[in-house]
């Protein structure tokens, strides 16, 4: 369960890549995403998907984004299954379900490739609340350590007993009370503490809060940033214009 | 009654938390186990209750190796108080969170019954019976999850840094129930930094390093040597360094200050 | 000159408790001393320490009266974010009080709270991760860190902000000794280079004996005891107030009541032998 879910997990690198400016990477995953919608048919996005994992393995990032494609798998079946069950289209069907895998590898890069940091710094440039911001930070931040409190806890159970696997349904959703309650009760201790460190540090001061860093674009993020414009024009244009029309 | 056999532990990340580790505790000992963060302590006892498996060596408990056996089955015998208490109090009442482990274990509701009612005398929690452990202070919280697992009568006993956020008068208490528990034939673990606590105790003290056990022995040898405690960045208890700084002394260190003043005050005649 | 803090006549109680937390207070401590605070779990001492940087009242209301005041200014009528480029707060768990995904800019976060423009701001975020020896932890996210490490931080980011009294609750209670003894030579050092005024709560008091100027016990809400460590430790009510005076203090107090050994500070271990075995001893 944990290694699934670490698809959407920021992990430090020193790639090129990780070194871009977050901004400029957001826009190569809009960008990435949106030729994966436009692609008409599945060879298209094969290409599409093929050259995001490329750019992940170059940021040393496969095995990363590759979770998150396993992690997703489950739902791309069940929109394979849902359209072929109401269309009978079996083209569109695996079209629709390669599509989301496209939309599914160009957003887990950005998000692996982004530190919390500079998600953060993406956010402000949006002028979002500092607020709403703040949240986002911390929440991030807390992953980890609400994961490692979920271990203990069930550290705890079990050697008072609890088996976890063991029954029916019912059974096995009963046994997650324990784990659960002192979850929750945790979180919210927790929480107290945060806002008590907070506050004694001056949060909300002054309306504008100023930023220890500050990201500039440099000349390399300027170019990669054209260059994907011009990428995904190029792309655009195969698809509509240049490849012959592919069926399966 | 706990045999670890050159157990080695590698965490999925990589990191190595047990190397080579043999050790032996016979039922009815006392044995404390300290070391500084990180030393290994914490893997060393999720290891006895299976909760983690050894990647090298075995581990036996009551003769059974641990990849044997269930966690589940392995804590009818080995009882963990584990550091934080809210990682563990989740029941409606006081009453209830006793009788959650012992209801796992299939103890008849009569026992369940005569057990929480003996857990609940013995550390003076009667009077919230029925109230919910969230409202406990947090020494009483400690006390709760002792209790919770002396009621259903481990033979082995493990506490996992009980003294922390402790004051004075509670760690007394608690110091009393280790006493009474190793006079009950227990075996016992205490996982521990406050060598002040333990040193009055006087278990058998194994010290841990870097995944290793550098040493082990009766409390009154191992804390006075004074090298390999600094190595393991592990504070030498304060009448132990006094006993060492006297030129003329008793063969071995001082266990309490009292005892201590006997002994200056009749050299002094 | 005010003093650095002014505590009079403080009475606090929570809305939900039928108890005074704090009851009938007064504490006076001048620039540049290193207090501590001791005695009981349930005592008081959290609630204190919270009147003192203005959580009590400002974040926990209840029934108030009485005056705190930090260097001349009054807690309760000042904002709780002015207080902070006034009072630090260091907090017992280090994981709660690291928010940001670098430690440098978690060091900055107050000053980042504050508005101080970024030159100034690089400035004293460098001082500050030096002055705790964390510099080449810089760029580390907080869980590549220990927990002393953690602590250290966060003792960064508090010092970054240049308050004149930081409060250490219960600041090494998950901390190995060793890790423990280094927190507190730190602190000692801040008072020498910074002469920044020190509130703690502690229960390991042998920590603290070679550092402190003061001991004040608490009971119940009340000052009960205030005086040098030596006052309080060596005399003969402290234990009963439920401080844990160290065992090495209990022996000395002991031998100083038999009149083994002389002296009116409180001794290492190392201290005492001499003195048992010097002129006049064994």
């Amino acid at each position: 369960m944990m290694w699934l879910s670490s698809g959407f997990l920021f992990r430090s690198g020193k790639s090129f890549y990780h070194r871009i400016d977050p901004r400029v990477k957001l826009l190569c995953s809009i960008l990435m995403f949106v030729c994966a919608i436009i692609a008409r048919f599945v060879y298209e996005i094969a290409i599409v998907v093929a050259f995001v994992l490329g750019v992940a393995a170059a940021a040393k990032a496969l095995r990363r984004v590759g979770r998150t494609v396993a992690f997703t798998s489950l739902f791309s079946v069940l929109i394979f299954g849902l359209n072929f069950f109401v269309t009978r289209d079996l083209e569109s069907s695996v079209l629709y379900a390669a599509r989301f895998v496209g939309i599914v590898v160009s957003t887990s890069l950005f998000f692996v490739t982004t530190s919390p940091d500079e998600l953060e710094q993406v956010m402000k440039t949006f002028r979002l609340p500092r607020d709403i911001v703040f949240a986002f930070v911390t929440a991030v931040r807390f992953v980890p350590v609400l994961m490692l409190d979920a271990m203990q806890i069930m550290d705890a159970q079990k050697s008072r007993g609890l088996e976890m696997q063991k029954g029916n349904v019912l059974r096995r959703i009963r046994s997650m009370v324990p784990v659960l309650v002192p979850l929750v009760v945790t979180s919210v201790v927790r929480s107290g503490e945060l806002a008590e460190a907070m506050e004694s540090r001056a949060y909300g001061a002054v309306p504008r809060p100023t930023s220890l860093v500050q990201y500039r674009a440099r000349a390399a993020d300027k170019v990669v940033a054209v260059a994907a414009l011009l990428l995904f024009a190029l792309t655009a244009y195969s698809f509509y214009v240049v490849l012959p029309p592919l069926g399966l | 009654m706990i045999e670890f056999e050159g157990v080695s532990f590698v965490h999925p990340t990589g990191v190595k938390a047990l190397d080579g580790v043999t050790l032996k505790v016979g039922g009815g000992e006392t044995v404390a186990v300290v070391g500084e963060n990180g030393a290994g302590k914490t893997t060393l006892v999720k290891h006895v209750t299976g909760l983690l498996k050894p990647s090298k060596g075995r581990v036996l408990v009551d003769g059974v190796a641990t990849t044997a056996t269930t966690t589940a089955e392995l804590s009818r015998k080995v009882g963990v108080a584990f550091q934080n208490p809210d990682h563990q109090l989740f029941s409606e009442s006081v009453e209830a969170e006793m009788a959650f482990a012992l209801r796992n274990f299939g103890f008849s509701e009569e026992l369940v019954e005569r057990r929480v009612a003996w857990g609940l005398e013995l550390f003076g929690l009667t009077e919230y019976r029925a109230s919910s452990p969230l409202v406990l202070s947090g020494g009483e919280k400690k006390r709760l999850t002792l209790a919770c697992i002396l009621a259903w009568d481990p033979q082995v006993v493990i506490l996992d840094e009980p003294t922390v956020g402790q004051d004075a008068l509670q760690k007394e208490r608690l110091a009393e129930t280790i006493r009474m528990l190793t006079s009950t034939g227990k075996t016992i673990l205490v996982v521990s930094h406050d060598i002040e606590f333990l040193w009055p105790i006087q278990p058998r003290v194994v010290v841990m390093k870097s995944g290793k056990v550098v040493g082990d022995g009766r409390a009154a040898e191992v804390m006075a040597q004074k090298g390999l405690l600094e190595s393991a960045r592990v504070a030498q208890p304060q009448l132990v360094s006094f006993h060492g700084a006297l030129r003329s002394r008793p063969t071995s260190p001082f266990v309490d200050p009292a005892e201590a003043r006997r002994w200056i005050a009749g050299e002094r005649r | 000159m005010p003093a650095m803090l002014e505590v009079e006549g403080l009475s606090f109680r929570y809305p939900e408790s039928r108890r005074k937390a704090v009851s009938d207070f007064g504490l006076r401590v001048e620039e540049g001393e290193i207090v501590v605070l001791a005695g009981p779990s349930g005592c008081g001492k959290s609630t204190l320490l919270r009147a003192v940087n203005g959580l009590v009242p400002h974040m926990y209301s209840g029934d108030y009266s009485g005056d705190v005041r930090v260097a001349g200014r009054s807690v309760k009528a000042t904002d709780m974010r002015e207080l902070a480029q006034t009072v630090g707060f260091l907090f017992q768990n280090p994981e709660n009080q690291i928010f940001m995904f670098s430690v440098e800019r978690d060091v900055a976060f107050g000053l980042e709270n504050l508005g101080v423009p970024r030159p100034e701001m690089r400035a004293r975020v460098d001082e500050a991760l030096r002055l705790l020896g964390v510099e080449p932890l810089a760029q580390r996210a907080p869980h590549e860190l220990s927990d002393g490490q953690k602590q250290r931080v966060a003792l960064a980011g508090v010092i970054a902000m240049r308050p004149k009294l930081v409060i250490l609750d219960e600041p090494t209670s998950l901390l190995d000794p060793k890790t423990a003894s280094e927190l507190v030579g730190l602190v000692a050092r801040l008072r020498k280079e910074l002469g920044t005024t020190f509130l703690i709560v502690e229960h390991r008091l042998d920590l603290l004996v070679g550092v402190a100027d003061r001991m004040v016990v608490m009971s119940e809400g009340r000052k009960v005891l205030d005086g040098t460590p030596a006052d309080v430790l060596l005399g003969e009510e402290a234990e009963g107030y439920g401080v844990a005076v160290p065992s090495i203090t209990r022996l000395q107090k002991a031998l100083a009541r038999e009149g083994l050994v002389s002296g009116s500070r409180v001794m290492t271990s190392a201290e005492l032998a001499a003195a048992v075995e010097g002129p006049g001893g064994i």
